[in-house]
């Protein structure tokens, strides 16, 4: 069942690849162009593996969060504001900053993850409901305070905004690892990314903790008469929640690039949320589908890239705007079940009530 | 599920109807309020001050003739796309993606609009007008059935699914205005069509003002929801879908079909907020001019406790706060986005009622909507 | 209602009078009197402090605001329905001088301009097609400032292939850019290699403020041995040259020096496409102060930024070319044969 998926999940890669190689390789070099789309892939698709594991665990647990996307936009914004505080005001080193940047991120994740546990755990508020209040809310903070912090006269950086202290370093600066093509690229968020989504697959699946997790978002009453406390449970997954979101908020301003911009995250954790469901609330394949994603947008590029080489019959794959359906459609055809059946945890976003 | 039994029930018919009336506003205006004045603190402490806010936000929307006049021009999409969230809610439904059906239908009418003109089609106002109209209300209603139908028949959630209609919708849109429908005009540079014809217009009320018959139109639409919702059989079959499928389904009512039925009414609302905007105010559809209305629906939805008259109420609220927004910054240079910030506040108070409940000491239990039940599959 | 709530409201309204008494009181000026300059600045949806159009045309009225002592204020528009309410706002209160920013309030700034006579509108980015005395379109060549940065990468380049990151094409600034950045490397080169590639997949809200797509495509485009990044579009393109920076490629900015904007890109910055918005609106208003406020278009100066920390890596040969180039342009002899607009 799940080999099925993978494989599935790889032929849509390998397809997505191979259209792009058969249009560009009459320019580039076919290594060349299989070794830049996978860059692509790899970047685009970090924000979106780290939103996807904040709502397995999340989903796991029996809350639905389609708040990830206003948890993100929330942490780039004060992960950022973070580092450039200790940066400019404090007068810290520009490393130390950025690691203080990515712990604010995470804590001010954490603080959303907060939230809506309150809103659907205590509050029993509807869970799409919760979420809702929380990607609003991102917009209005977000927004009002990157206009009071940076932009405003009286505001404690003078109304100029300060020079960032740069992004996350790449692997590659470390020496013997220079030279390997792909890897070299990375930066530290994207390698944690892949860690933890191994790290998710073993708690969920190989601990005691994993095992309450899956229950009380598969039979919470069961789960309740076996001595798991079920509020407990689920308040801390919807905060592990927050905190993986609050990191792919920290790659969007401290490492991909440093600045932030109002409604930066651009519906990326919407697609996460997808990529979630695509994946059938598993880690890995949580990531597969995030990868798919990732190879949907290079392809995306990588065609308007290649815009001349495309021959006219297939004229259609010149518009940017129709190629972008595709991870769109696919993901409702995997919800619906044409292709590829996925099974959510059964009491995912049912409040319980003893 | 525990849920209490209204209090109101056995009280005598007239004065229990509007006591019931009031005791379902209380709750919402207190949130109101309450947003309010958090929404007033994090003014100050921004260095603001929020009386001056609220003056110019109060000026700017009720302050003059043309400002209530705009307060109706801007109520008047969010009554459309708020009543659309609210009859999906009545029916069990989350439509999150009235925004994607806005603009589909925003997009389909401007297309007839513009288009039979030029196919030397020569209607009209009395056919042409409503023809535009009901052009968006189709495209939003089928945009709408697809994830309905996808629900009826696979049980795919409406919730993903109506998200990605709305990144669908965007991409499509965007396509079109900036491709096949773009204005060819040589002076235009915009992504947007051409105007519609002027026989495919809906007029403003008075002249000098941009209050139009849209806004009144939307009333009218109000009453006639209240009315399929609870007196028809059909209404009735929705709120019972809405509140207990399992049940409906024993009375033999086709739960798919009602499904099928909630999505494509809910959609056609939402699509006729966008032909309105189209046929009453801008006589075009420009691309990006629909950002936000989605959320904005589904916390009007809300504050209007699910009904038709609480949805206009809302709607005129929140018109009237994105309406004044304008003189507020004018007069005091506070960022537009404070009014993002109680908008989630009075989402926040409305949906979790017990925080105003405790605030504010009032024991009246209502009715608590729960509607995520997972994501099928 | 209980002592808790009057309590609660007591504290709140105490903290709001104490919070509003610290901040001064705003004492808004009194624009009809004849002796008081006021300026007011519409946006088109997008903010005032976008770091880039918007803001460029801000800093022109602040520029206002120091040097001819004239009272300043903005109004953001969050739809485009507001804009002729927006523009109606300043003009009723007497300002004597209004600037919308971009194409998208073209049509809305015309009919103020024919309501309110006694009001100078300054149209950023708005081709006008008809003289109206009191209403100025401030247009700028970008088609220019591309073909120079173009020309600059194609004498530049050592892999024969060059780059351009850019916001959506519906915005014909950008498409000239673009287009212009086209014309002038195949003017150096004809056979060279060009990669345009716009982002259009995404709404107008958010095609100038992706950085991280930006910084993407950049790297996709280095990857395939491209060795000069021209970015132009905002935020966008300056994730771009952020990515030039991160592999070390060379980088031409947009609009500004972005020596200045964007000083992580400073060891690999060649120069800018630059488009003068704030001295060029500050012209503007100046003139409306003097008297000598010029009706139908009039086209702001383009060119490129000095080469800065690369001034050494540029051989003289080259730096030759482009003030030859930049000559000819201003003077006619040379044409960009760019299309105002995407045909």
């Amino acid at each position: 069942m799940e080999w099925k998926r993978f494989g599935f999940i790889a032929f849509i890669i390998v397809a997505l690849f191979s259209i792009v190689v058969l249009i560009g390789q009459a320019r580039d070099p076919i290594p060349t162009i299989i070794i830049s789309m996978a860059a692509t892939t790899i970047s685009v698709a970090t924000p979106l593996t780290l939103g996807a594991l904040s709502g397995v665990f999340s989903e796991r647990a029996g809350v639905v969060n389609i708040g990830i996307e206003g948890m993100m936009l929330t942490s780039a914004f004060f992960g950022w504001f973070g580092a450039i505080y200790f940066n400019t005001i404090l007068k810290f080193e520009a490393m130390p900053s950025l690691i203080l940047g990515v712990v604010i991120a995470v804590l001010a994740g954490a603080l959303m993850g907060l939230l809506h546990a309150a809103l659907s755990i205590t509050f029993k508020v509807d869970q799409v409901i919760g979420g809702t209040v929380i990607n609003i809310l991102a917009i209005g903070i977000t927004g009002f305070f990157n206009r009071q912090l940076f932009f405003e006269k009286n505001s404690i950086f003078g109304g100029n905004v300060p020079h960032a202290p740069g992004t996350l370093p790449s692997v590659g600066q470390v020496p013997f690892l220079a030279n390997v093509p792909i890897l070299s690229n990375l930066q530290p968020i994207a390698i944690l990314a892949i860690v933890l989504v191994f790290i998710s697959t073993f708690v969920l699946f190989r601990t005691r903790w994993g095992l309450r997790t899956r229950a009380v978002g598969e039979h919470p009453r069961a789960a309740d008469t076996v001595g798991i406390n079920v509020s407990f449970m689920r308040y801390v997954n919807v905060i592990i929640s927050g905190c993986l979101a609050g990191l792919a908020g920290a790659y969007f301003t401290l490492e991909s690039v440093p600045s932030f911009e109002p409604l930066m995250t651009n519906g990326r954790g919407f697609i996460s949320l997808a990529a979630m469901i695509f994946g059938n609330w598993t880690p890995l394949g949580a990531w597969a589908a995030s990868l798919v994603f990732g190879a949907a947008q290079a392809l995306q590029i990588n065609l308007q890239f290649y815009r001349e080489l495309i021959p006219p019959s297939l004229s259609l794959l010149q518009y940017p705007y129709i190629v972008g359906l595709t991870p769109y459609i696919l993901t409702m055809l995997i919800l619906t079940g044409i292709i590829g059946r996925t099974v959510s945890p059964a009491a995912d976003g049912q409040p319980y009530e003893k | 599920m525990a849920e209490k039994e209204k209090t109101s029930s056995s009280q005598p018919r007239i004065s229990g109807w509007l006591r019931s009336g009031l005791n379902t506003m209380l709750v919402p205006a207190l949130a109101v309020l309450t947003a309010m004045i958090v929404g007033g603190i994090v003014i100050a402490l921004a260095g603001g001050n929020p009386f001056a806010a609220y003056a110019g936000l109060i000026e700017g929307s009720f302050g003059s003739l043309n400002a209530i006049s705009e307060t109706t021009v801007w109520a008047t999409p969010y009554i459309f796309a708020g009543l659309a969230v609210a009859f999906g809610f009545k029916g069990g439904l989350f439509n999150i993606g009235a925004e994607g059906q806005l603009a589909f239908g925003a997009v389909m009418a401007a297309l007839v609009g513009y288009g039979l003109p030029l196919m030397g089609v020569d209607l009209p106002a009395v056919v042409f007008v409503p023809l535009t109209v009901v052009a968006g209300i189709i495209a939003g209603g089928i945009w709408a059935a697809i994830p309905g139908w996808l629900k009826a028949k696979f049980g795919g959630h409406e919730v993903i699914n109506t998200i990605m209609m709305n990144y669908i919708a965007l991409n499509i849109t965007s396509y079109l205005l900036n491709g096949p429908m773009k204005d060819n005009n040589p002076l235009n540079v915009v992504a947007r069509t051409p105007l519609i014809a002027e026989s495919a217009r809906i007029s403003t009320v008075f002249p000098d003002y941009r209050f139009h018959w849209g806004f009144i139109l939307a009333l009218l639409v109000a009453v006639l929801i209240w009315f399929i919702l609870w007196k028809t059989t059909l209404g009735f079959e929705i709120r019972t879908v809405g509140t207990n499928p399992d049940a409906a389904r024993y009375a033999g009512v086709n739960v798919s079909n009602i499904i099928i039925i909630t999505m494509v009414i809910s959609g056609a609302l939402a699509g006729m907020a966008g032909s309105i905007e189209v046929t009453a105010l801008n006589y075009r559809h420009e691309l990006g001019f629909a950002v936000g209305y989605g959320f904005d629906a589904i916390a009007i939805a809300l504050l209007g406790k699910n009904h038709p008259a609480g949805v206009v109420l809302a709607s005129l609220l929140f018109g009237a706060m994105r309406n004044g927004a304008t003189r507020m910054q004018f007069n005091t240079q506070i960022p537009v986005d404070i009014i993002s910030i109680i908008q989630a506040l009075i989402l926040l108070f409305v949906a979790a009622d017990a925080i105003v409940r405790y605030i504010y000491h009032i024991r009246i239990q209502q009715d608590r909507l729960v509607l995520t039940r997972g994501w099928g599959g | 209602m209980s002592k808790k709530l009057s309590l609660l409201l007591a504290i709140v309204l105490i903290a709001s009078a104490v919070l509003s008494a610290c901040t001064p009181t705003d004492s808004k000026p009194d624009c009809s009197k004849p002796e008081v300059f006021c300026v007011g600045l519409v946006t088109d949806v997008g903010k005032i402090d976008d770091k880039s159009f918007n803001q460029s045309t801000w800093e022109g009225v602040k520029q206002a605001e120091k040097d001819l002592g004239a009272k300043v204020q903005y109004i953001e528009t969050t739809d485009s329905k507001d804009y002729a309410k927006n523009i109606a706002t300043f003009a009723d209160a007497k300002y004597d001088v209004v600037v919308t920013v971009g194409f998208a309030l073209g049509e809305a700034t015309v009919a103020a301009a024919k309501k309110y006579p006694d009001v100078k509108f300054i149209g950023v980015d708005q081709t006008q097609s008809e003289t109206i005395p009191n209403l100025a379109g401030l247009i700028f060549p970008e088609d220019q400032a591309g073909f120079l940065v173009g020309a600059l990468a194609a004498q530049m380049t050592k892999t024969g292939k060059v780059g351009a990151v850019l916001g959506t094409d519906a915005v014909p600034a950008v498409w000239r850019f673009g287009e212009g950045f086209r014309a002038g490397a195949m003017y150096i080169k004809p056979d060279i290699e060009i990669n345009v590639v716009y982002h259009n997949d995404v709404g107008f809200d958010k095609t100038f403020s992706d950085p991280e797509w930006g910084k993407t495509t950049a790297i996709a485009m280095i990857d395939k041995q491209v060795d000069i990044i021209f970015g132009a579009g905002g935020k966008t393109g300056n994730g771009a040259l952020l990515g030039a920076a991160e592999k070390g490629v060379y980088a031409i900015g947009v609009d500004t020096d972005q020596y200045y904007t964007v000083p992580e890109a400073q060891k690999v910055l060649l120069s800018s496409a630059m488009k003068q918005l704030t001295p060029g609106t500050f012209d503007l208003i100046k003139l409306a102060k003097e008297g000598k406020f010029p009706g139908g278009n009039f086209t702001g100066k383009c060119g490129y930024a000095p080469y800065h920390d690369l001034d050494s890596k540029v051989p003289a040969e080259v730096k030759t070319k482009m003030e030859e180039l930049q000559k000819g342009l201003i003077d006619g002899s040379l044409q960009t044969n760019v299309a105002p607009v995407k045909p």
